[in-house]
Protein backbone atom coordinates (compact mmCIF):
# COMPACT_ATOMS: atom_id res chain seq x y z
CA UNK A 1 0.00 0.00 0.00
CA UNK A 2 1.49 3.48 -1.01
CA UNK A 3 1.09 5.88 1.54
CA UNK A 4 -2.07 8.58 0.42
CA UNK A 5 0.04 11.86 2.03
CA UNK A 6 -3.18 13.95 0.71
CA UNK A 7 -5.65 11.68 3.01
CA UNK A 8 -3.00 11.70 6.03
CA UNK A 9 -3.05 15.27 6.15
CA UNK A 10 -6.77 15.38 6.44
CA UNK A 11 -6.60 13.38 9.51
CA UNK A 12 -4.90 16.78 10.88
CA UNK A 13 -6.76 20.19 11.19
CA UNK A 14 -3.65 22.10 12.43
CA UNK A 15 -1.96 21.69 9.41
CA UNK A 16 -4.89 23.86 7.60
CA UNK A 17 -3.71 26.38 10.03
CA UNK A 18 -2.43 29.76 8.74
CA UNK A 19 -0.28 32.37 11.11
CA UNK A 20 -1.33 35.75 11.81
CA UNK A 21 1.15 36.89 9.10
CA UNK A 22 -1.62 35.17 6.84
CA UNK A 23 1.15 32.41 5.89
CA UNK A 24 0.45 28.58 5.40
CA UNK A 25 1.95 26.78 8.56
CA UNK A 26 4.62 24.45 7.57
CA UNK A 27 5.51 22.55 10.33
CA UNK A 28 9.22 20.57 10.38
CA UNK A 29 9.80 20.67 14.51
CA UNK A 30 8.29 17.10 14.32
CA UNK A 31 11.58 16.08 16.60
CA UNK A 32 10.17 18.30 19.56
CA UNK A 33 7.02 16.99 19.06
CA UNK A 34 4.40 15.89 16.08
CA UNK A 35 0.99 16.94 15.62
CA UNK A 36 -2.62 14.85 16.51
CA UNK A 37 -4.37 13.40 14.30
CA UNK A 38 -8.09 13.92 14.93
CA UNK A 39 -9.14 10.43 16.72
CA UNK A 40 -6.64 11.28 19.48
CA UNK A 41 -8.20 14.99 19.94
CA UNK A 42 -11.40 12.54 19.85
CA UNK A 43 -10.82 9.96 21.91
CA UNK A 44 -9.12 12.13 24.89
CA UNK A 45 -12.66 14.59 23.91
CA UNK A 46 -14.89 11.35 24.69
CA UNK A 47 -13.75 10.21 27.53
CA UNK A 48 -13.77 13.77 29.61
CA UNK A 49 -17.33 14.73 28.23
CA UNK A 50 -18.31 10.95 28.77
CA UNK A 51 -16.77 8.93 31.22
CA UNK A 52 -13.99 11.10 33.38
CA UNK A 53 -13.93 9.20 36.16
CA UNK A 54 -10.38 7.64 38.29
CA UNK A 55 -9.76 4.80 37.54
CA UNK A 56 -8.88 1.19 39.34
CA UNK A 57 -10.82 2.94 42.40
CA UNK A 58 -14.34 2.63 42.45
CA UNK A 59 -17.25 0.73 41.51
CA UNK A 60 -19.56 2.75 39.39
CA UNK A 61 -20.20 2.59 35.64
CA UNK A 62 -17.80 5.28 34.92
CA UNK A 63 -14.97 4.24 37.05
CA UNK A 64 -15.41 0.97 35.20
CA UNK A 65 -15.31 2.71 31.78
CA UNK A 66 -12.12 4.40 32.50
CA UNK A 67 -10.25 1.98 34.64
CA UNK A 68 -11.08 -0.22 31.22
CA UNK A 69 -10.11 2.46 28.22
CA UNK A 70 -6.99 3.00 30.65
CA UNK A 71 -6.24 -1.42 30.41
CA UNK A 72 -6.93 -1.34 26.73
CA UNK A 73 -4.68 1.55 25.75
CA UNK A 74 -1.81 -0.64 27.42
CA UNK A 75 -3.14 -4.07 25.98
CA UNK A 76 -3.19 -1.80 22.68
CA UNK A 77 0.20 0.46 23.25
CA UNK A 78 2.13 -2.49 24.47
CA UNK A 79 1.09 -4.67 21.47
CA UNK A 80 2.32 -2.26 19.05
CA UNK A 81 5.76 -2.33 20.59
CA UNK A 82 5.15 -6.18 20.71
CA UNK A 83 4.93 -7.09 23.82
CA UNK A 84 2.49 -7.68 26.65
CA UNK A 85 1.13 -5.18 29.02
CA UNK A 86 2.46 -6.59 31.86
CA UNK A 87 5.85 -5.50 30.64
CA UNK A 88 5.15 -1.76 30.50
CA UNK A 89 4.63 0.92 32.79
CA UNK A 90 3.33 4.48 32.29
CA UNK A 91 5.40 7.13 32.73
CA UNK A 92 5.14 10.88 32.42
CA UNK A 93 7.48 10.36 29.24
CA UNK A 94 11.15 9.17 27.98
CA UNK A 95 12.60 11.60 30.43
CA UNK A 96 10.60 9.82 33.01
CA UNK A 97 11.14 6.36 32.04
CA UNK A 98 15.23 6.53 31.78
CA UNK A 99 14.88 8.08 35.38
CA UNK A 100 13.15 5.51 36.81
CA UNK A 101 15.53 3.38 35.40
CA UNK A 102 18.06 5.25 37.63
CA UNK A 103 15.88 5.20 40.41
CA UNK A 104 14.42 1.99 40.31
CA UNK A 105 16.42 -0.13 39.10
CA UNK A 106 20.37 1.24 38.81
CA UNK A 107 19.92 2.16 42.54
CA UNK A 108 18.68 -1.10 43.36
CA UNK A 109 21.39 -3.35 41.57
CA UNK A 110 24.66 -1.10 41.02
CA UNK A 111 27.15 0.67 43.50
CA UNK A 112 30.29 1.79 43.51
CA UNK A 113 33.23 1.28 40.99
CA UNK A 114 30.12 -0.25 39.02
CA UNK A 115 29.78 1.26 34.90
CA UNK A 116 27.12 2.56 33.19
CA UNK A 117 27.73 3.26 29.29
CA UNK A 118 26.35 6.12 27.83
CA UNK A 119 27.18 8.41 24.64
CA UNK A 120 28.40 11.89 23.57
CA UNK A 121 25.30 11.58 21.40
CA UNK A 122 22.58 11.31 24.27
CA UNK A 123 20.04 13.74 25.13
CA UNK A 124 20.35 15.08 28.33
CA UNK A 125 17.33 13.06 29.59
CA UNK A 126 20.24 10.52 29.29
CA UNK A 127 22.71 11.72 30.75
CA UNK A 128 22.08 13.54 33.70
CA UNK A 129 20.12 10.82 35.68
CA UNK A 130 23.61 8.80 35.12
CA UNK A 131 25.60 11.65 36.21
CA UNK A 132 23.56 12.05 39.66
CA UNK A 133 23.60 8.45 40.08
CA UNK A 134 27.60 8.71 39.86
CA UNK A 135 27.45 11.42 42.55
CA UNK A 136 25.49 9.29 44.99
CA UNK A 137 26.82 5.79 44.51
CA UNK A 138 30.05 6.16 42.86
CA UNK A 139 29.22 4.82 39.64
CA UNK A 140 31.47 5.49 37.21
CA UNK A 141 30.16 6.53 33.77
CA UNK A 142 31.83 6.36 30.49
CA UNK A 143 30.98 8.30 27.69
CA UNK A 144 31.38 7.06 23.93
CA UNK A 145 32.55 9.43 21.51
CA UNK A 146 31.24 10.22 18.34
CA UNK A 147 33.41 10.37 14.73
CA UNK A 148 32.89 13.67 13.43
CA UNK A 149 33.67 13.03 10.27
CA UNK A 150 30.45 10.14 9.63
CA UNK A 151 28.56 11.86 12.39
CA UNK A 152 27.94 8.19 13.87
CA UNK A 153 28.96 6.57 16.90
CA UNK A 154 32.16 5.15 17.46
CA UNK A 155 32.29 1.50 17.67
CA UNK A 156 35.45 0.79 18.53
CA UNK A 157 35.60 2.98 21.31
CA UNK A 158 32.15 1.14 22.21
CA UNK A 159 33.77 -2.08 22.68
CA UNK A 160 36.16 -1.06 25.13
CA UNK A 161 33.64 0.73 27.16
CA UNK A 162 31.27 -1.60 27.24
CA UNK A 163 33.46 -3.82 28.75
CA UNK A 164 33.08 -4.56 32.36
CA UNK A 165 30.12 -2.56 32.20
CA UNK A 166 26.50 -3.29 34.38
CA UNK A 167 24.13 -0.97 32.27
CA UNK A 168 24.46 0.19 28.75
CA UNK A 169 22.23 3.54 27.85
CA UNK A 170 21.89 4.45 24.49
CA UNK A 171 19.85 6.30 22.08
CA UNK A 172 18.17 4.70 19.15
CA UNK A 173 18.02 7.63 17.18
CA UNK A 174 20.43 11.04 17.65
CA UNK A 175 17.25 14.04 17.69
CA UNK A 176 19.78 16.31 16.34
CA UNK A 177 21.81 14.39 13.70
CA UNK A 178 19.02 11.95 12.88
CA UNK A 179 21.18 9.09 12.97
CA UNK A 180 20.06 5.86 14.20
CA UNK A 181 22.62 3.61 16.09
CA UNK A 182 23.42 -0.22 15.40
CA UNK A 183 21.60 -0.89 18.33
CA UNK A 184 21.60 -4.59 17.47
CA UNK A 185 24.96 -4.91 17.80
CA UNK A 186 24.87 -2.86 20.99
CA UNK A 187 22.92 -4.99 22.05
CA UNK A 188 25.08 -7.69 21.15
CA UNK A 189 28.12 -6.26 22.63
CA UNK A 190 26.44 -4.63 25.74
CA UNK A 191 24.91 -8.08 26.65
CA UNK A 192 28.29 -10.44 25.77
CA UNK A 193 29.81 -7.99 28.26
CA UNK A 194 26.83 -9.34 30.86
CA UNK A 195 24.99 -5.19 30.65
CA UNK A 196 22.01 -4.40 31.24
CA UNK A 197 20.50 -2.35 27.66
CA UNK A 198 18.61 0.97 27.84
CA UNK A 199 17.47 2.13 24.49
CA UNK A 200 16.45 6.20 24.59
CA UNK A 201 13.36 5.42 21.73
CA UNK A 202 11.81 9.09 22.16
CA UNK A 203 13.18 9.47 18.65
CA UNK A 204 13.03 6.18 17.09
CA UNK A 205 9.71 4.59 17.58
CA UNK A 206 7.81 8.07 15.61
CA UNK A 207 10.13 6.36 12.81
CA UNK A 208 10.65 2.69 12.85
CA UNK A 209 8.25 0.04 14.20
CA UNK A 210 9.91 -1.76 17.79
CA UNK A 211 9.33 -4.59 18.90
CA UNK A 212 10.49 -4.91 22.40
CA UNK A 213 10.26 -8.26 22.65
CA UNK A 214 12.36 -9.34 19.64
CA UNK A 215 14.79 -6.61 20.23
CA UNK A 216 16.23 -8.70 23.63
CA UNK A 217 16.54 -4.62 24.63
CA UNK A 218 15.70 -5.11 29.13
CA UNK A 219 14.38 -1.54 29.22
CA UNK A 220 12.75 0.83 25.97
CA UNK A 221 12.20 4.11 26.99
CA UNK A 222 9.07 6.10 24.87
CA UNK A 223 7.86 9.13 24.80
CA UNK A 224 3.90 9.37 22.96
CA UNK A 225 3.86 13.11 21.77
CA UNK A 226 6.49 12.69 19.02
CA UNK A 227 4.59 9.49 17.47
CA UNK A 228 0.87 11.22 17.31
CA UNK A 229 0.10 10.93 20.97
CA UNK A 230 -0.64 13.30 23.16
CA UNK A 231 1.60 15.50 25.94
CA UNK A 232 2.35 14.08 29.40
CA UNK A 233 2.27 10.76 28.69
CA UNK A 234 5.08 7.68 27.77
CA UNK A 235 5.85 4.26 28.92
CA UNK A 236 9.11 2.17 29.96
CA UNK A 237 9.15 -1.70 28.32
CA UNK A 238 10.82 -3.66 31.01
CA UNK A 239 12.17 -7.66 30.61
CA UNK A 240 10.36 -9.45 33.61
CA UNK A 241 13.11 -10.34 34.76
CA UNK A 242 14.71 -6.62 34.95
CA UNK A 243 11.49 -5.48 36.61
CA UNK A 244 12.25 -8.72 39.60
CA UNK A 245 15.02 -6.48 40.55
CA UNK A 246 13.49 -2.67 40.46
CA UNK A 247 12.09 -1.06 43.49
CA UNK A 248 9.86 1.56 43.88
CA UNK A 249 10.44 4.88 42.48
CA UNK A 250 7.52 7.26 43.48
CA UNK A 251 5.27 6.23 46.28
CA UNK A 252 1.37 6.47 46.80
CA UNK A 253 -1.85 6.50 45.30
CA UNK A 254 -1.93 3.77 42.37
CA UNK A 255 1.32 1.90 43.62
CA UNK A 256 0.29 1.07 47.21
CA UNK A 257 -1.66 -2.31 48.33
CA UNK A 258 -1.54 -1.58 52.21
CA UNK A 259 -0.37 1.01 54.48
CA UNK A 260 -0.70 0.77 58.29
CA UNK A 261 0.70 2.62 60.91
CA UNK A 262 3.28 -0.32 60.74
CA UNK A 263 4.27 0.59 57.32
CA UNK A 264 3.24 -0.05 53.54
CA UNK A 265 3.47 -3.17 51.05
CA UNK A 266 3.28 -2.11 47.42
CA UNK A 267 1.46 -3.60 44.16
CA UNK A 268 3.70 -6.04 42.23
CA UNK A 269 4.65 -5.89 38.92
CA UNK A 270 4.31 -2.77 36.42
CA UNK A 271 1.53 -1.19 38.88
CA UNK A 272 4.56 -0.81 41.34
CA UNK A 273 5.61 1.86 39.97
CA UNK A 274 2.48 3.62 38.20
CA UNK A 275 2.40 6.76 41.45
CA UNK A 276 -1.10 8.76 42.14
CA UNK A 277 -3.78 8.91 39.56
CA UNK A 278 -3.33 7.82 36.25
CA UNK A 279 -3.05 10.04 33.39
CA UNK A 280 -6.16 8.50 31.78
CA UNK A 281 -7.05 10.65 29.36
CA UNK A 282 -3.36 10.77 27.78
CA UNK A 283 -3.08 7.03 27.77
CA UNK A 284 -6.45 6.83 25.88
CA UNK A 285 -4.99 9.23 23.57
CA UNK A 286 -1.91 7.56 23.14
CA UNK A 287 -3.69 4.09 22.37
CA UNK A 288 -5.68 5.60 19.93
CA UNK A 289 -2.27 7.34 18.17
CA UNK A 290 -0.74 3.67 18.11
CA UNK A 291 -3.91 2.37 16.48
CA UNK A 292 -3.83 5.38 14.00
CA UNK A 293 0.19 4.52 13.11
CA UNK A 294 -0.71 1.11 13.07
CA UNK A 295 -2.54 0.88 9.26
CA UNK A 296 0.75 2.16 7.97
CA UNK A 297 3.52 -0.03 7.17
CA UNK A 298 6.37 1.88 9.36
CA UNK A 299 8.95 0.79 6.45
CA UNK A 300 6.73 3.09 4.34
CA UNK A 301 6.67 5.97 6.07
CA UNK A 302 10.55 5.89 6.94
CA UNK A 303 10.85 5.71 3.43
CA UNK A 304 8.59 9.00 3.04
CA UNK A 305 10.30 10.56 5.36
CA UNK A 306 13.69 9.95 4.55
CA UNK A 307 13.25 11.00 1.34
CA UNK A 308 12.30 14.38 2.29
CA UNK A 309 14.93 14.75 4.75
CA UNK A 310 17.69 13.26 2.25
CA UNK A 311 16.45 16.22 -0.66
CA UNK A 312 16.24 19.32 1.53
CA UNK A 313 19.59 18.69 3.33
CA UNK A 314 21.12 17.81 -0.16
CA UNK A 315 19.41 21.08 -1.58
CA UNK A 316 20.08 23.00 1.35
CA UNK A 317 23.73 22.43 1.76
CA UNK A 318 24.18 23.68 -1.96
CA UNK A 319 22.87 27.36 -0.12
CA UNK A 320 25.61 29.46 0.59
CA UNK A 321 26.94 30.00 3.82
CA UNK A 322 25.20 26.67 5.59
CA UNK A 323 26.45 23.51 6.89
CA UNK A 324 24.40 20.38 7.25
CA UNK A 325 25.42 18.36 10.67
CA UNK A 326 24.47 14.64 10.26
CA UNK A 327 24.21 12.53 7.15
CA UNK A 328 20.22 12.42 6.02
CA UNK A 329 21.13 10.76 2.96
CA UNK A 330 21.50 7.42 4.71
CA UNK A 331 18.85 4.77 4.15
CA UNK A 332 18.40 4.38 8.24
CA UNK A 333 18.63 8.45 9.23
CA UNK A 334 15.57 9.59 10.39
CA UNK A 335 13.42 12.73 9.34
CA UNK A 336 16.13 15.32 11.39
CA UNK A 337 17.96 17.74 9.07
CA UNK A 338 20.36 20.12 11.99
CA UNK A 339 21.87 23.05 9.90
CA UNK A 340 23.77 26.46 10.46
CA UNK A 341 24.30 29.41 8.39
CA UNK A 342 28.06 30.83 9.07
CA UNK A 343 26.97 34.60 9.44
CA UNK A 344 23.00 34.32 10.19
CA UNK A 345 22.82 33.02 13.98
CA UNK A 346 20.73 30.37 14.37
CA UNK A 347 18.25 32.37 16.49
CA UNK A 348 17.53 34.84 14.17
CA UNK A 349 17.06 32.48 10.87
CA UNK A 350 14.86 30.32 13.00
CA UNK A 351 12.40 33.92 13.55
CA UNK A 352 12.88 34.67 10.03
CA UNK A 353 12.19 30.91 8.53
CA UNK A 354 9.05 31.57 11.04
CA UNK A 355 7.98 34.68 8.96
CA UNK A 356 7.29 32.16 6.05
CA UNK A 357 5.39 30.12 8.27
CA UNK A 358 7.77 27.50 8.64
CA UNK A 359 8.57 25.84 12.03
CA UNK A 360 11.84 24.94 12.67
CA UNK A 361 13.92 24.02 16.35
CA UNK A 362 16.84 25.75 17.54
CA UNK A 363 19.12 25.86 20.39
CA UNK A 364 21.45 22.90 21.59
CA UNK A 365 18.53 20.23 21.61
CA UNK A 366 18.93 19.07 25.51
CA UNK A 367 22.26 17.89 23.84
CA UNK A 368 25.16 20.08 24.94
CA UNK A 369 27.71 17.13 24.87
CA UNK A 370 27.05 16.64 21.14
CA UNK A 371 27.12 20.35 20.35
CA UNK A 372 30.71 20.49 22.07
CA UNK A 373 31.77 17.63 19.99
CA UNK A 374 30.30 19.20 16.81
CA UNK A 375 32.28 22.82 17.55
CA UNK A 376 28.67 24.51 18.18
CA UNK A 377 26.78 26.00 20.53
CA UNK A 378 23.18 25.01 18.52
CA UNK A 379 21.95 24.30 15.09
CA UNK A 380 18.51 24.99 13.31
CA UNK A 381 16.95 21.64 13.06
CA UNK A 382 14.13 20.75 10.30
CA UNK A 383 12.24 17.59 10.91
CA UNK A 384 9.94 15.58 9.47
CA UNK A 385 7.28 13.50 10.04
CA UNK A 386 4.31 11.07 7.78
CA UNK A 387 2.36 14.03 6.94
CA UNK A 388 4.93 16.17 5.48
CA UNK A 389 5.01 16.69 1.66
CA UNK A 390 7.96 17.14 -0.87
CA UNK A 391 6.27 20.31 -2.02
CA UNK A 392 6.61 21.84 1.50
CA UNK A 393 10.35 20.90 1.57
CA UNK A 394 10.48 22.96 -2.17
CA UNK A 395 9.08 25.67 -0.53
CA UNK A 396 11.05 25.48 2.39
CA UNK A 397 14.46 25.75 0.65
CA UNK A 398 13.13 28.39 -1.64
CA UNK A 399 12.31 30.51 1.32
CA UNK A 400 15.55 29.60 3.24
CA UNK A 401 17.48 30.49 -0.10
CA UNK A 402 15.72 34.64 -0.02
CA UNK A 403 16.39 34.68 4.00
CA UNK A 404 19.75 33.87 3.21
CA UNK A 405 20.50 36.13 -0.39
CA UNK A 406 19.05 38.95 1.89
CA UNK A 407 20.41 38.86 5.39
CA UNK A 408 23.71 37.32 5.19
CA UNK A 409 26.01 39.74 5.53
CA UNK A 410 24.36 42.01 7.03
CA UNK A 411 25.58 41.11 10.30
CA UNK B 1 8.16 62.76 26.98
CA UNK B 2 5.29 63.66 25.85
CA UNK B 3 2.14 62.47 27.51
CA UNK B 4 0.52 60.56 24.10
CA UNK B 5 3.00 58.21 23.91
CA UNK B 6 5.59 56.32 26.23
CA UNK B 7 8.96 56.51 24.71
CA UNK B 8 11.33 59.33 24.42
CA UNK B 9 10.30 62.14 21.48
CA UNK B 10 14.21 61.49 19.56
CA UNK B 11 12.77 58.01 19.33
CA UNK B 12 9.76 59.00 16.93
CA UNK B 13 11.99 59.15 13.85
CA UNK B 14 13.00 55.35 14.63
CA UNK B 15 9.37 54.16 15.29
CA UNK B 16 8.49 56.11 12.11
CA UNK B 17 10.71 54.34 9.68
CA UNK B 18 9.90 50.60 11.22
CA UNK B 19 6.29 51.43 11.33
CA UNK B 20 6.25 52.16 7.69
CA UNK B 21 7.80 49.38 6.91
CA UNK B 22 5.98 47.34 4.01
CA UNK B 23 6.13 44.04 5.74
CA UNK B 24 7.74 42.08 9.05
CA UNK B 25 10.64 40.47 6.91
CA UNK B 26 11.50 44.52 5.95
CA UNK B 27 10.99 45.02 9.26
CA UNK B 28 13.57 42.44 10.57
CA UNK B 29 15.95 43.61 7.64
CA UNK B 30 15.83 47.49 9.25
CA UNK B 31 16.57 45.97 12.98
CA UNK B 32 19.77 43.61 11.47
CA UNK B 33 21.05 47.41 9.98
CA UNK B 34 20.18 48.68 13.39
CA UNK B 35 22.33 46.30 15.26
CA UNK B 36 25.60 47.69 13.44
CA UNK B 37 24.85 51.22 14.26
CA UNK B 38 24.93 50.52 18.20
CA UNK B 39 25.64 53.83 19.66
CA UNK B 40 27.49 51.92 22.67
CA UNK B 41 28.22 48.06 21.63
CA UNK B 42 29.61 45.75 24.85
CA UNK B 43 32.05 44.02 22.94
CA UNK B 44 32.17 40.12 23.66
CA UNK B 45 34.99 40.00 25.22
CA UNK B 46 33.30 42.56 28.23
CA UNK B 47 30.66 39.57 28.20
CA UNK B 48 30.54 37.76 31.02
CA UNK B 49 28.02 36.15 33.95
CA UNK B 50 27.19 38.78 36.21
CA UNK B 51 26.13 41.31 32.86
CA UNK B 52 24.18 38.32 31.22
CA UNK B 53 20.53 38.50 30.36
CA UNK B 54 19.11 35.41 31.45
CA UNK B 55 15.89 33.03 29.68
CA UNK B 56 16.75 33.80 25.96
CA UNK B 57 17.98 31.68 23.59
CA UNK B 58 20.67 34.00 22.20
CA UNK B 59 23.43 35.38 24.46
CA UNK B 60 22.41 39.30 25.42
CA UNK B 61 24.18 41.05 27.97
CA UNK B 62 23.71 44.64 29.46
CA UNK B 63 26.01 46.80 31.78
CA UNK B 64 23.91 49.93 33.29
CA UNK B 65 25.80 52.76 34.99
CA UNK B 66 25.40 56.50 34.93
CA UNK B 67 27.55 59.26 33.07
CA UNK B 68 29.58 62.39 34.45
CA UNK B 69 26.39 64.02 34.20
CA UNK B 70 24.22 61.09 36.04
CA UNK B 71 22.36 59.97 32.97
CA UNK B 72 21.44 56.60 31.85
CA UNK B 73 23.78 55.15 30.32
CA UNK B 74 22.99 51.84 28.69
CA UNK B 75 26.21 49.37 26.98
CA UNK B 76 24.92 46.11 25.34
CA UNK B 77 25.81 43.43 23.43
CA UNK B 78 23.64 40.13 21.66
CA UNK B 79 25.05 37.24 19.25
CA UNK B 80 21.76 37.40 17.13
CA UNK B 81 21.27 40.27 15.52
CA UNK B 82 17.55 40.81 16.08
CA UNK B 83 18.35 41.28 19.42
CA UNK B 84 21.37 43.26 19.24
CA UNK B 85 19.04 45.66 16.87
CA UNK B 86 16.40 45.89 19.26
CA UNK B 87 19.53 46.53 22.03
CA UNK B 88 20.75 49.59 20.02
CA UNK B 89 17.37 51.22 19.73
CA UNK B 90 17.12 50.24 23.47
CA UNK B 91 20.37 52.17 24.40
CA UNK B 92 19.58 55.24 21.89
CA UNK B 93 16.21 55.48 24.23
CA UNK B 94 17.24 55.62 27.35
CA UNK B 95 21.00 57.07 26.82
CA UNK B 96 20.62 59.87 28.84
CA UNK B 97 17.82 59.64 30.25
CA UNK B 98 17.44 59.88 33.94
CA UNK B 99 17.36 56.91 36.02
CA UNK B 100 14.17 57.09 37.32
CA UNK B 101 12.94 57.74 33.83
CA UNK B 102 14.44 54.62 32.39
CA UNK B 103 12.81 52.76 35.04
CA UNK B 104 9.46 54.20 34.24
CA UNK B 105 9.74 52.97 30.62
CA UNK B 106 7.18 50.50 28.84
CA UNK B 107 7.98 48.51 26.00
CA UNK B 108 5.43 49.70 24.11
CA UNK B 109 7.83 51.70 21.67
CA UNK B 110 8.56 48.06 20.17
CA UNK B 111 4.79 47.52 19.58
CA UNK B 112 4.29 50.73 17.69
CA UNK B 113 7.33 49.81 15.89
CA UNK B 114 5.04 46.96 14.75
CA UNK B 115 8.12 44.01 16.14
CA UNK B 116 7.02 43.19 19.51
CA UNK B 117 4.01 40.52 18.07
CA UNK B 118 7.04 38.81 16.84
CA UNK B 119 9.13 39.07 20.20
CA UNK B 120 6.50 37.50 22.70
CA UNK B 121 7.98 36.32 26.22
CA UNK B 122 7.27 32.70 25.19
CA UNK B 123 10.20 32.93 22.23
CA UNK B 124 12.73 33.78 24.72
CA UNK B 125 14.45 35.63 22.13
CA UNK B 126 15.72 38.13 25.36
CA UNK B 127 14.09 41.83 23.72
CA UNK B 128 11.54 41.57 26.98
CA UNK B 129 14.30 40.06 29.28
CA UNK B 130 16.97 42.60 28.48
CA UNK B 131 14.80 45.31 28.90
CA UNK B 132 13.02 44.48 32.12
CA UNK B 133 16.54 44.18 33.01
CA UNK B 134 17.55 47.60 32.11
CA UNK B 135 14.83 48.63 33.79
CA UNK B 136 16.23 46.91 37.08
CA UNK B 137 19.36 48.43 36.92
CA UNK B 138 17.27 51.71 36.25
CA UNK B 139 15.88 51.45 39.89
CA UNK B 140 19.25 50.68 41.30
CA UNK B 141 20.81 53.43 39.50
CA UNK B 142 18.03 55.89 40.82
CA UNK B 143 18.25 55.22 44.71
Amino acid sequence: MTLDIGAIRGDFPILERRLPNGKQLVYFDNAATSQKPQCVIDAMSEYYSRYNSNAHRANHTLADEATTALEDARESISSYFGTSPDQMIYTSGATEAINLVSYGWARENLSEGDVVVITEMEHHADIVPWQQLSKEKGVEVRYVPIDTESFTLDMQAFEVAAEGASLVCVVHTSNVLGIRNPVERIVEISHSNGARVLLDCAQGAPHERINFDESRVDFVAVSAHKMGGPTGIGCLLVKRDAMDQMGPFMTGGSMIKTVSTMGSTFQEGHAMFETGTPRIAEAIGWGSAVEWLDQFDMGEVHSHINKIASWTAHRISEIDGITVYGDPSRDDSSGAVSFLHDTIQSQDLALLLDEGGFAVRTGHHCAQPLMDALGVPSTNRASFWIYNTMSEAEAFVEHLRNVVDRFSGME
Amino acid sequence: MDESRSWPEHLDPIVEEFSSCFDSMERYELLFQYAKRHPSPLLPEEWNESNQVHGCQSRAHVLCSLDRDGNFFLRGGADAQIVQGLMAITAMAVNGMSPSEVADLTPEFADSMGIRSSLTPSRANGFLNMFKRVKEEAVLLSG
